[in-house]
């Protein structure tokens, strides 16, 4: 959890390792099975040239990174807008970050809003995006 | 999950998917963190409920042969805590669908 919130505040980031037996776990979870993240020679066959994880994984991990900052403030009045850019491949190691960019203060609520990102080992940008945290603020 | 499919030229904006029913038992959240790596705090992780509404509808989407289908942008609200062994009913449908044209590629965009 953050010890303070405040106005350009770095987040603790997570780190995660992508695997294609994480992604079959997954598929199988969300029930998820597009065999462009499951089935090696179809996806082989596609632009992508292998699989690719699905991307609401790596937005899981985003989510991670913002409930280890906020905790069940973001389970519960969470807001997130992404985009994904590149898609992220077994054996790829995804770092996300993020950062406060401001805090709105609106009656007894706050909100932090802060943006995003999701990199890889190569340093290419996978998920970016934007997301809103409400809290009960002790400012006055 | 729904086992009927439509055609592609159904999905137009304002078409809404049968609803799905999932119960978020702890089996399923157990499955879902270890699957993201996780190890959660005792509430059913927000990106599971989606990725279950997002897999739902998915299934019941037709592809065409030779296309593929990914995932372009997501922008999600989460209102409450969700208790692990709450049912839960999805609703999804189809706001905007789009055609763009990028080298000799057709995509065609769903939101």
């Amino acid at each position: 959890m953050l010890t303070e919130i405040r106005e350009g505040k770095a987040l603790n980031p997570v780190v995660k390792h992508i695997t294609q037996e994480k992604i079959n776990l997954y598929a199988e979870a969300s029930g998820d099975f597009n065999p462009i993240h499951i089935d090696e020679s179809f996806a082989t066959k596609t632009p992508f040239g292998g699989t690719i994880a699905h991307g609401m994984l790596s937005l899981a991990y985003v989510s991670e990174m913002m409930a280890s900052n906020f905790g069940r403030s973001w389970l519960s009045g969470g807001k997130l807008g992404a985009k994904f850019k590149e898609p992220a491949r077994p054996g790829d190691s995804l770092t996300i970050n993020g950062k406060i960019d401001c805090i709105e203060q609106k009656d007894d609520v706050s909100y932090a809003n802060c943006n995003f990102e999701c990199r890889n080992q190569k340093d290419e940008t996978i998920v970016t995006g934007e997301a809103v945290v409400k809290f009960q603020s002790d400012r006055k | 999950m729904s086992d009927k499919t439509i055609s592609y030229e159904e999905l137009i904006p304002g078409y809404k998917f049968p609803p799905a029913t999932h119960e978020l038992s702890a089996s399923l959240v157990s499955k879902y963190l270890k699957a993201v790596d996780s190890a959660g705090d005792g509430f059913v992780p927000p990106l599971a409920i989606t990725a279950l509404a997002i897999a739902t509808m998915a299934g019941s989407i037709p592809l065409l042969p030779g296309t593929t289908a990914i995932h372009a942008s997501q922008d999600l609200e989460f209102f409450k805590l969700v208790p692990i062994g709450t049912t839960i009913e999805c609703h999804t449908g189809v706001v905007q669908k789009e055609k763009v044209q990028s080298g000799k590629a057709t995509i065609a965009l769903l939101t």
